[in-house]
C-alpha cells in the first residue's frame, strides 16, 4: 500500500506521458509486421473513438458516424497524394477540416432535435459513403477503391514505414493532450451538464446549440486526422472501410472502454483491433461480438473499463489510506461581496397551455435587497411564471423587465447572462463530478477562457480557474458545504443538493436570484441555514424572488409576499397583511387553522406528487 | 405507372419498418433500433421455410410470425428493460441488431437469397402500369395494418392503455395498468407483426443481411416525416420515402438514391422538426 501511495503522489498527466514515451520507444525494438500494424491501426482506431467519447460520452449527444468523418478525411489525403502533394502534415491539417465541415453541415440539422433524430443522421451519413464515394468515381475510383497515392513525406523528405510508425504514434499522443486538456477544464464540465440537461445549461447562460455543436465538431476532428493517417499508411483507400462495420465497432470499443473517459478509447479500440485482425474464421464472429459488447457495455458495464478503473483506484485509495484533503471546517459567517441587484418587474402577464389558462394579468415589482416571496396552492402558476422570467416559455401577452430593460423573447441563456439565476424543483446536478466543479460550472459564462486557451493552457486559464475556484470555495463556506468540496456531487442527500444549487447560482453574483421550493424536503436545521444564507444574499443587494410552501419560511425571510391563485394575483402585502388576510387564510392555509403553517412535511408530499 | 407501384410498395416496406417503430414507441417511449433486423429475420425465415424446408405458405409464416416474437421477447428482457434511460436503449438495441445481422451472416452468408412469394409472381397490368403480386400485397398490407391499429386503440380497453402509458407512464402505473407487461406485449406483439412483414418484404428486397440497416434508416426518414407516434404519418412518410427513392434512381441514377433520402430527412427535420403529424410539447421544467 505505501507503493500506491507514492504512485498517486505522481501528478495525473506523468502514466499517459509515459505510455506515449514507450509507444515513441516502440521501433527501436525489432517488431513483427503483425504486431507493428496492430498497433498502428489500434491507434487511428483509438483517434476515432476518442471523437465518439468526446461527442457520446461527454456531451450526451448520439452523433455516433464518426465513421463518415473517418472516410471524409481518409478521402481528402487520399486526393491530395493523387494530385502530388504527398506532405503528411498537409493531410493531416487539410483531413481535419474536411471531417469539421462534414461534422458541422451534418451536424446542425441532427442537434436541433437531439437524441434519436441525431443518431439516425449520423448514421445515415455512414450509409452515404459508398454512394458519395461512386458519385466521385473518376476521382475516387469508386467501389474499387483509390489508388495511386505517392509515398508519404514531411517537409519534402520521404518517410520509411519506421517513420510513418512514429507520425502515427506523435499525431495520437497530440491528440490525447488536447483531447484531456479539454474535458479536464471548464469545457469539460461544460459538456456534462449539458448533457445532464439542455434545461440546466441554458439557465447557467451557455447556448445549448452551440455547445453541443461544438462537442460534435471537436470530435469529428479526430476521425479526420485518424484517415489521413490510414490513408498514408494503407496507400489505398476502399469505401468498404468505412461501413457499418466499422461504425458499430468504434461505437463498441468506445462502450467498452468508457464513453466518459479519455483513455478508455485506447483500450476499447485495442480490444476491437485485436478482434477485427483474426483470421477469417474468426472475423464472421465479429459482428456478434461488436452487437455483444454493446449489449453487455449499454446493461452491465456501465463506465465501461475506465469506470472499473475508477472504482479500483478508489478502493486502493481507502485501503492506502488516501483521503481527500478537506482542509479545515470553517464557520458559515463569510463576508457576502455587494452584489448589484437590479429590479425585476412583470407586468400583465398572460400565458395559456393548449385550453388551460395558467396565468392571466400577472403584475410584481421584486427590488434589490429584499426578498419577493411567490406563494399559493399548487397548480396556481408559481412555476409557470418562473419558467416565464427565465425564459423557458414564451409568454401570450404583458412584458417583464430586468433593471428597467425589456427582455422580450430572449432564449434562456440570454436571460441567464442578463443576470437572473435559479435553483430547480428537483436539484439538477450532473454525475461523476465533484462539488466544486459543480458550483465552477455556474461560473462558465462570467469569464471568458475558450477552447484554444484550455487546449493550451495559456496562463488566462489557469487564472480564470484560479478565480472560479476561489469564488467557488467561498460560496460553499457560506452554504456550509466546504467540507465536501472535493466529493462526487450527485451523491449529496437531498438537502445538500438543494444547497449546492443555491451556490452554483450565486457563484455567478446575479442581480436577480430565482429560488424554486428550496426548502422542500430539507430538515429544521437546514431549514434555518437556508434562512440565514437568504438574508445574506440580500443584504448583500440581490434581488431574490422565493417560490416557497413553507409558510413559516416565507413569513420570517419574506419583505413582500405575492399570493397567487388559479392563474392570477389574488393579494399582494408585507407578511404581516398577508397573514391576516382572510381571502389567503381561505385560499391557501384552509379556514380551520388558525395562522400556523402547515406542516412542512405534508405540503413537500403534495408538491412531490404533483410534479410526478 | 409502373414507376409510382414500384415507388409505392417500395414505400410500403420502409411504412412497415416505422409501425414497428411506432408501436414499442407509444407502448414505452423506447426506439427500437433493432426493429428492421427483427423483419430481416423474418425474411430469413421465410426463406429456410419456403425454399430450405418447402413448407406450406400457413406454416411458413407462422413459423416466422413464432421465431421473430420470441427474438422480441427476449430483446425486451435483456437489451431494453434492464436499461433505464433511453438513450442507452438505443445502444443496446443497436447491440441486439448487430448481433441478429453477425447470426443470420453465420447461418445464411451473405449473398442475397430470394424469397418466393406464395401468390405467384406472373406480372399484373394496372391501369397500364406493371406490377409484381408482392408489390400489391405489401401495399394493401400496410394500409390495413395501420387502420386495423388505429382502430384497436381507440376501442378497445388495452389500446386505450397503451396511449395512457405513452402519455405518463406513472400516472398509468398509478392506475392500475402494468405498465411493464405492456411494454413487453408491445415489443412481443411487434416481433409478432415483424414477423409476418419479414415474410411480405423477403420477395420484394430479398433476404440479405444488408437490409437491417438500410430499411432501420429509411424507416426512420418515414417515421421521422410523419412525426413520431403517429401510424398514418408513418404510412405516408414511407410512401413519400418509396417514391422520391424510384423517380430520384430512374432519373439521376442509383448512386443518388440514398442520398435523395437524406436530403429529405435533413429538410424535413429543419422545416418542420415534429413531423407532419407530430405534436409539440413546451413543458420543460
Amino acid at each position: 500500500m505505501k507503493f500506491w501511495a507514492a504512485v498517486r503522489k505522481a501528478p495525473s498527466w506523468t502514466f499517459p506521458l509515459v505510455l506515449a514515451a514507450v509507444f515513441l520507444a516502440l521501433p527501436l525494438f525489432p517488431l513483427d509486421y503483425t504486431t507493428s500494424r496492430y498497433i498502428q491501426l489500434s491507434l487511428i482506431l483509438a483517434m476515432v473513438v476518442s471523437g465518439l467519447n468526446l461527442s457520446l460520452g461527454y456531451s450526451g449527444q448520439l452523433a455516433i458516424g464518426q465513421a463518415a468523418m473517418y472516410a471524409a478525411g481518409a478521402y481528402t489525403a487520399g486526393l491530395l497524394s493523387k494530385a502530388g502533394y504527398t506532405d503528411v502534415a498537409l493531410h493531416i491539417v487539410a483531413a481535419g477540416l474536411a471531417a469539421l465541415v462534414v461534422g458541422i453541415l451534418t451536424g446542425i440539422p441532427g442537434l436541433r432535435l437531439g437524441s434519436w433524430s441525431l443518431a439516425m443522421t449520423s448514421f445515415f451519413l455512414v450509409l452515404l459513403v459508398p454512394d458519395v464515394v461512386d458519385i466521385f468515381e473518376e476521382h475516387t475510383g469508386g467501389h474499387l477503391g483509390l489508388s495511386g497515392m505517392g509515398r508519404p513525406t514531411i517537409f519534402g523528405y520521404p518517410l520509411t514505414p519506421t517513420d510513418m510508425f512514429l507520425a502515427i504514434v506523435v499525431v495520437a499522443v497530440a491528440w490525447f493532450a488536447i483531447f484531456r486538456n479539454i474535458v479536464a477544464s471548464r469545457h469539460g464540465v461544460a459538456f456534462q451538464v449539458l448533457k445532464q440537461s439542455p434545461v440546466l445549461a441554458s439557465s447557467l447562460g451557455m447556448s445549448v446549440y452551440r455547445t453541443k455543436l461544438a462537442g460534435y465538431a471537436i470530435g469529428s476532428i479526430p476521425a479526420g486526422l485518424a484517415g489521413a493517417l490510414l490513408a498514408n499508411l494503407d496507400l489505398y483507400l476502399s469505401p468498404e472501410t468505412f461501413g457499418f462495420h466499422l461504425a458499430t465497432g468504434a461505437l463498441a470499443a468506445s462502450i467498452l472502454g468508457g464513453s466518459v473517459s479519455v483513455y478508455g478509447a485506447l483500450f476499447g479500440a485495442a480490444i476491437v483491433q485485436f478482434s477485427n485482425d483474426q483470421s477469417t474464421v474468426f472475423a464472421e464472429y465479429n459482428l456478434v461480438f461488436y452487437g455483444a459488447f454493446l449489449l453487455i457495455g449499454g446493461v452491465l458495464l456501465r463506465g465501461g473499463v475506465a469506470g472499473l478503473m475508477r472504482t479500483v483506484i478508489r478502493r486502493l485509495d481507502r485501503a492506502a489510506g488516501i483521503v481527500a484533503d478537506h482542509g479545515p471546517l470553517e464557520s458559515t459567517t463569510v463576508e457576502m461581496p455587494r452584489i448589484d441587484g437590479a429590479v425585476l418587474e412583470v407586468s400583465n402577464v398572460a400565458k395559456a397551455f393548449g385550453g388551460n389558462q395558467a396565468l392571466r394579468d400577472v403584475s410584481l415589482r421584486a427590488e434589490p435587497g429584499q426578498v419577493t416571496a411567490l406563494i399559493g396552492p399548487n397548480g396556481s402558476g408559481k412555476t409557470t411564471l418562473l419558467n416565464l422570467v427565465c425564459g423557458f416559455y414564451r409568454r401570450d401577452a404583458g412584458t417583464i423587465t430586468l433593471g428597467g430593460v425589456e427582455i422580450g423573447h430572449a432564449t434562456p441563456d440570454r436571460i441567464a447572462r442578463l443576470g437572473v439565476a435559479r435553483t430547480f424543483q428537483t436539484p439538477l446536478i450532473p454525475p461523476g463530478i465533484t462539488v466544486r466543479d459543480v458550483v465552477m460550472s455556474g461560473r462558465y459564462t462570467l469569464d471568458r477562457a475558450g477552447y484554444f486557451s484550455a487546449i493550451l493552457r495559456t496562463p488566462r486559464f489557469h487564472a480564470v480557474r484560479r478565480r472560479d475556484r476561489a469564488r467557488a470555495d467561498e460560496v460553499l463556506r457560506l452554504v456550509g458545504l466546504a467540507h465536501l468540496a472535493d466529493s462526487e456531487a450527485s451523491a449529496l442527500p437531498l438537502g445538500q443538493r438543494r444547497m449546492l444549487e443555491v451556490a452554483r447560482a450565486l457563484v455567478r453574483e446575479p442581480k436577480v436570484l430565482l429560488l424554486d421550493e428550496v426548502a422542500s424536503g430539507l430538515d429544521e436545521a437546514e431549514v434555518q441555514t437556508l434562512a440565514a444564507v437568504i438574508r445574506q444574499i440580500r443584504d448583500a443587494g440581490c434581488t431574490v424572488i422565493l417560490v416557497e410552501h413553507n409558510f413559516g419560511l416565507v413569513l420570517s425571510q419574506a419583505d413582500r409576499i405575492v399570493v397567487l391563485a388559479r392563474g392570477s394575483v389574488l393579494a399582494e402585502g408585507t407578511p404581516a397583511e398577508i397573514e391576516s388576510n382572510p381571502q389567503v387564510r381561505d385560499e391557501y392555509l384552509g379556514v380551520a387553522e388558525q395562522g400556523a403553517a402547515r406542516p412542512s412535511g405534508a405540503s413537500v408530499t403534495v408538491a412531490e406528487g404533483e410534479r410526478a | 405507372m409502373t414507376l409510382v407501384y414500384a415507388g409505392l410498395s417500395l414505400g410500403a416496406v420502409y411504412a412497415l419498418v416505422a409501425i414497428g417503430y411506432n408501436i414499442v414507441y407509444i407502448a414505452s417511449h423506447s426506439f427500437n433500433f433493432a426493429q428492421a433486423q427483427l423483419m430481416m429475420i423474418g425474411a430469413f425465415v421465410a426463406y429456410a421455410g419456403f425454399v430450405t424446408l418447402g413448407l406450406p405458405a400457413v406454416i411458413v409464416i407462422a413459423m416466422a410470425m413464432a421465431a421473430v416474437m420470441l427474438l422480441s421477447a427476449v430483446e425486451e428482457r435483456i437489451a431494453v428493460r434492464p436499461v433505464a434511460d433511453h438513450q442507452t436503449q438505443l445502444i443496446t438495441t443497436l447491440g441486439f441488431g448487430t448481433v441478429l445481422t453477425g447470426v443470420a451472416q453465420l447461418i445464411w452468408g451473405t449473398q442475397p437469397l430470394q424469397v418466393p412469394f406464395p401468390l405467384g409472381s406472373k406480372v399484373l397490368t394496372i391501369l397500364g402500369g406493371r406490377v409484381f403480386p408482392v408489390e400489391v400485397a405489401l401495399v394493401l398490407f400496410a394500409v390495413l395494418l395501420v387502420v386495423a391499429i388505429n382502430l384497436y386503440t381507440r376501442r378497445r380497453m388495452n389500446g386505450l392503455a397503451v396511449i395512457a402509458m405513452s402519455q405518463d407512464e406513472e400516472a398509468a402505473t398509478l392506475r392500475g395498468i402494468n405498465v411493464r407487461k405492456l411494454a413487453f406485449a408491445a415489443f412481443a406483439v411487434t416481433g409478432l407483426l415483424s414477423g409476418l412483414m419479414g415474410v411480405l418484404i423477403g420477395p420484394k428486397t430479398y433476404a440479405v443481411t444488408t437490409l437491417g440497416a438500410a430499411l432501420a434508416l429509411k424507416g426512420f426518414v418515414a417515421l421521422a416525416i410523419g412525426g413520431f407516434g403517429s401510424m398514418y404519418g408513418g404510412l405516408i412518410g414511407g410512401f413519400v420515402v418509396g417514391l422520391v427513392e424510384q423517380y430520384v434512381t430512374r432519373y439521376f441514377g442509383s448512386e443518388f438514391s440514398t442520398l435523395s433520402v437524406f436530403v429529405v430527412l435533413l429538410l424535413v427535420l429543419l422545416i418542420r422538426p415534429t413531423g407532419l403529424f407530430g405534436r409539440v410539447q413546451e413543458r420543460m421544467v
